[in-house]
């Protein structure tokens, strides 16, 4: 079972804005849906060795490795000008690694005492669910780790066996809904919604939501209607579950979608007036 | 004339004309001015009797007295047993035991403004929920906020210096919560505050109350109580710029040794550094020392006049000294650079642990000294990293890492808690946060006790962008720079800041820092 191993796009060993207190981020490669305004777009495909990063990078920090199916990146001359990501045709990266769940234990272990828990994040996490699973009972079995806390960041677009993979083993489970319409759902993230409503509902019953955001893109989920139907769901589900708006940011994403605009204060205002009650508390972020 | 006559002419006209400048500085403020020509006063004694190699060594600021002047005239540290005398009374000062929360705060009003210093303000106002919760009685919260806030107010107003300091916890309870919250109402640069904070007794919610009250006003700074506590005979108090000293007692002085200069000037490697130079500054700097405390003591006879001695709110048996260094950081680089290595204190192992082994011989060197008076150590100096002053324009403060220098968050506190318990006198390090960590006041928790896990004893954080700037151990308010540049301020720390910002790359971090009267006395 060790010898699984799971695409890492990157860690972050201190994070406070990934869930309650102090937290590593493990950030997975790799996703199942194309949101417009993916700020990580690199991260949303694999990589197929095509070359072309290699080819074009500025540098010659790269370097196609055929034998072991990756490419290995020159830290010391690379010079982070972000071309091999921006230009890669699989919205992918030449840096991601494979890493075992051993070596992943490792790097916790290094942080363990300054740490409430741990955060997957992504891509998609749920993807590499079977991988999930083995890091997630060696965190929870282990004697010094098994105080952590465990959240799971992920788009939901996921069938219910996979949560039930890991479901025990998580603390709480941070979901998007990116529009309640299928039809404006599609439009956003190139994927259709049934299956994410079910996993948010699915996770709710099981008290495994923490947490539920809404990024609001202007001109695509914020009319009266939309936002109506999205405050009418996320008053179904338990107070106890944190909603969160999240204003779209345009800084990051990919250059083709710059068409995109923020949302205004009014924007905001106007949909916190139909999403929050006095059950349900909304954080504006 | 002859030419004694001649010199003593000449001396007494610097000294009336540096009396002149500061009775023309249109930035002081009368009280201000009292305290500068006191400085002079002093300054016309001759130093307690060193040698002259000493004596060298003080003027070219090799070793740094601090402005503590040239006749000691008072204790540098003072922390009175607050306590017993609120128990007590004190005959001095007529006061009788208070026996409600008005009458105690009002003793304590009046006693700390008896309390001798360098600066002429208590750096050390005691562990002050302790001491008044007894008085609580049946008030109500808003009754105790009150009165709290008001005295709170009259020790801003009336001890306008940064080094005083006040101490809360290691017990959850009202007074220190409502201190806690009046400082971030009232947002006041006095006093300085340090939370005690015991693993086994600190609950989580005051600790994030103290997290909360960081955020907005760079306050309180966290120490580790139960390894402090561990290396005092009985209670001890956090005061000025992180000084850990034994309650009714105190520091008699404070001198530091300036590692950079004594490495500019050292020749040859790092072992003959440890073996030769090092220990030979660390004599020197306890001669001053002791010469200091001997003349406090038998020639001033402080413990004999003074009423707080008299009357057992100090004693002599509480007392012992301060042996501080700074610029560890330079010192460290710079034995590195001559020895062909390009690596740096904060980033390399190898840089990292020289800098230990350093530390380590001048531990060594401190606790096998014996001095006289320093019975509260048993007859050993205290060890302190010290947190520098404005003047210290190449130095980086006692052990820190340069600022804007400084590695990751863990990194970080790998790189200096290996050495933090031999800090008996303290130490103080900074880490720094952005504002997203406002939202999510338990990742400071983490942090703060994952630090305490790995062995730190004390340590304060900064938050980009607050209006409170800490920069080496005090406080001071951005916009009292500002206003300080302008038209000086009422607080005394505002010059020392103002001098820090200049000379220091500060606003690299974003970071705070404060003057006491012992620079602005120091410059005249
Ligand atoms: S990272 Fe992208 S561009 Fe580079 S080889 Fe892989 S798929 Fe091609
Ligand atoms: S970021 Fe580094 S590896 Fe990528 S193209 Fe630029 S220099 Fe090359």
């Amino acid at each position: 079972m060790s010898e699984l191993q799971a695409n890492i796009s990157g860690i972050i060993k201190s994070s406070v804005i990934d869930g309650p207190g102090n937290r590593m981020v493990i950030f997975f490669q790799a996703c199942n849906l194309n949101c417009l305004y993916c700020h990580n777009s690199h991260t949303i495909g694999l990589c197929n060795l095509c070359g072309l990063c290699v080819q074009n990078c500025p540098t010659q920090s790269l370097k196609i490795d055929a034998s072991n199916k990756q490419i290995i990146h020159n830290a010391s001359t690379c010079t982070h000008c972000d071309n091999c990501l921006k230009n890669c045709p699989e919205n992918s990266s030449p840096f991601y690694k494979k890493m075992t769940v051993e070596h992943l234990i490792s790097e916790i272990e290094e942080v363990k005492d300054f740490i409430s828990g741990i955060t997957v994040s992504g891509g998609e996490v749920m993807l590499q669910s079977e991988f999930l699973k083995q890091l997630f009972i060696s965190i929870k079995t282990h004697p010094e780790l098994n105080h952590l806390s465990i959240l799971v960041d992920s788009n939901g677009n996921i069938d219910e066996n996979r949560w039930n993979q890991v479901l025990d083993w998580v603390d709480g489970f941070m979901l998007d809904i990116k529009a309640y319409s299928s039809d404006v759902h599609k439009k956003i993230t190139g994927h259709t919604n049934e299956k994410i409503l079910n996993s948010i509902r699915y996770l709710d019953s099981k008290n495994k939501l923490s947490e539920l955001r809404l990024v609001l893109v202007p001109g695509y989920n914020n009319s009266k209607e939309e936002i109506e139907t999205i405050s009418g769901f996320m008053q179904s589900l338990s107070p106890e579950v944190r909603k969160v708006l999240i204003k779209l940011r345009k800084h990051g994403i990919r250059e083709k979608y710059h068409y995109l605009s923020e949302p205004t204060q009014l924007d905001i205002a106007q949909a916190v007036e139909i999403l929050e009650s006095d059950k349900h508390k909304l954080l504006v972020i | 004339m002859t030419n004694i006559e001649r010199k003593e002419n000449q001396i007494m006209e610097e000294i009336k004309n540096r009396v002149r400048t500061i009775l023309t500085d249109g930035s002081l403020d009368y009280k201000q001015k009292k305290h500068h020509l006191a400085y002079i006063a002093e300054s016309t004694q001759s130093y307690p009797e060193v040698s002259a190699e000493a004596m060298t060594a003080l003027n070219e600021k090799v070793i740094c007295d601090l402005f503590e002047g040239s006749a000691p005239y008072r204790p540098r540290y003072i922390l009175p047993d607050y306590k017993l005398a609120l128990k007590k009374g004190v005959k001095y000062l007529e006061l009788d035991p208070p026996t409600d929360l008005d009458e105690a705060i009002n003793f304590l009003s009046i006693l700390y403004a008896h309390v001798p210093s360098i600066t002429g303000y208590s750096v050390y106002l005691g562990n002050i929920d302790q001491l008044l919760l007894p008085f609580t009685g049946d008030l109500s919260e808003e009754a105790i906020t009150k009165k709290l806030k008001l005295f709170w107010r009259y020790i801003d107003r009336t001890l306008p210096d940064a080094f005083v300091h006040a101490n809360i916890g290691p017990e959850d309870n009202v007074i220190a919560r409502t201190i806690l919250r009046i400082e971030r109402e009232l947002k006041q640069v006095v006093p300085n505050l340090t939370l005690k904070y015991d693993t086994d007794i600190t609950s989580d919610d005051l600790l994030i109350e103290a997290a909360q009250t960081v955020f907005e006003v760079a306050k309180p700074h966290i120490a580790n109580h139960k390894m402090t506590a561990a290396d005092f005979k009985s209670d001890y108090g956090v005061v000025s710029c992180y000084n850990s000293l034994p309650q009714g007692g105190g520091s008699h002085t404070l001198i530091r040794l300036n590692l950079k200069k004594i490495t500019d000037s050292h020749q040859g490697n790092a072992e003959a550094f440890i073996s030769e130079t090092l220990p030979k500054y660390c004599q020197i700097t306890l001669d001053i020392i002791e010469a200091r405390i001997k003349y406090l003591v038998e020639t001033v006879n402080y413990f004999q006049n003074d009423f707080l001695a008299q009357e057992g709110i100090i004693s002599l048996e509480n007392f012992s000294a301060m042996f501080g260094f700074y610029g560890l950081a330079e010192c460290v680089n710079q034995l590195m650079a001559s020895s062909g290595h390009n690596y740096c204190y904060g980033k390399h192992e190898e840089a990292n642990q020289l800098a230990h082994r350093i530390l380590e011989e001048m531990k060594k060197q401190v606790d096998s000294r014996p001095l006289p008076y320093c019975e509260a150590n048993n007859g050993k100096a205290f060890f302190h990293a010290q947190s520098g002053i404005d003047i210290d324009i190449e130095e980086t403060a006692g052990a820190r890492i340069p600022i804007g220098e400084e590695p990751d968050i863990y990194a970080h506190i790998n790189t200096v808690a290996p050495h933090h318990h031999l800090f008996n006198g303290g130490i103080s390090d900074i880490f720094h946060f952005d504002e997203t960590i406002k939202r999510n006041p338990s990742a400071i928790l983490d942090i703060i006790k994952g630090a305490f896990k790995k062995g730190m004893r004390m340590f304060t954080f900064n938050l980009s962008d607050s209006e409170f700037i800490r920069i080496t151990g005090y406080l001071v308010r951005r916009s009292d720079l500002k206003d300080f540049r302008e038209e000086g301020s009422r607080y005394g720390s505002a010059l020392f800041a103002a001098n820090s910002m200049d000379n220091a790359d500060v606003d690299k971090r974003i970071a705070k820092r404060i003057d006491s009267h012992e620079r602005t006395a120091g410059q005249y």
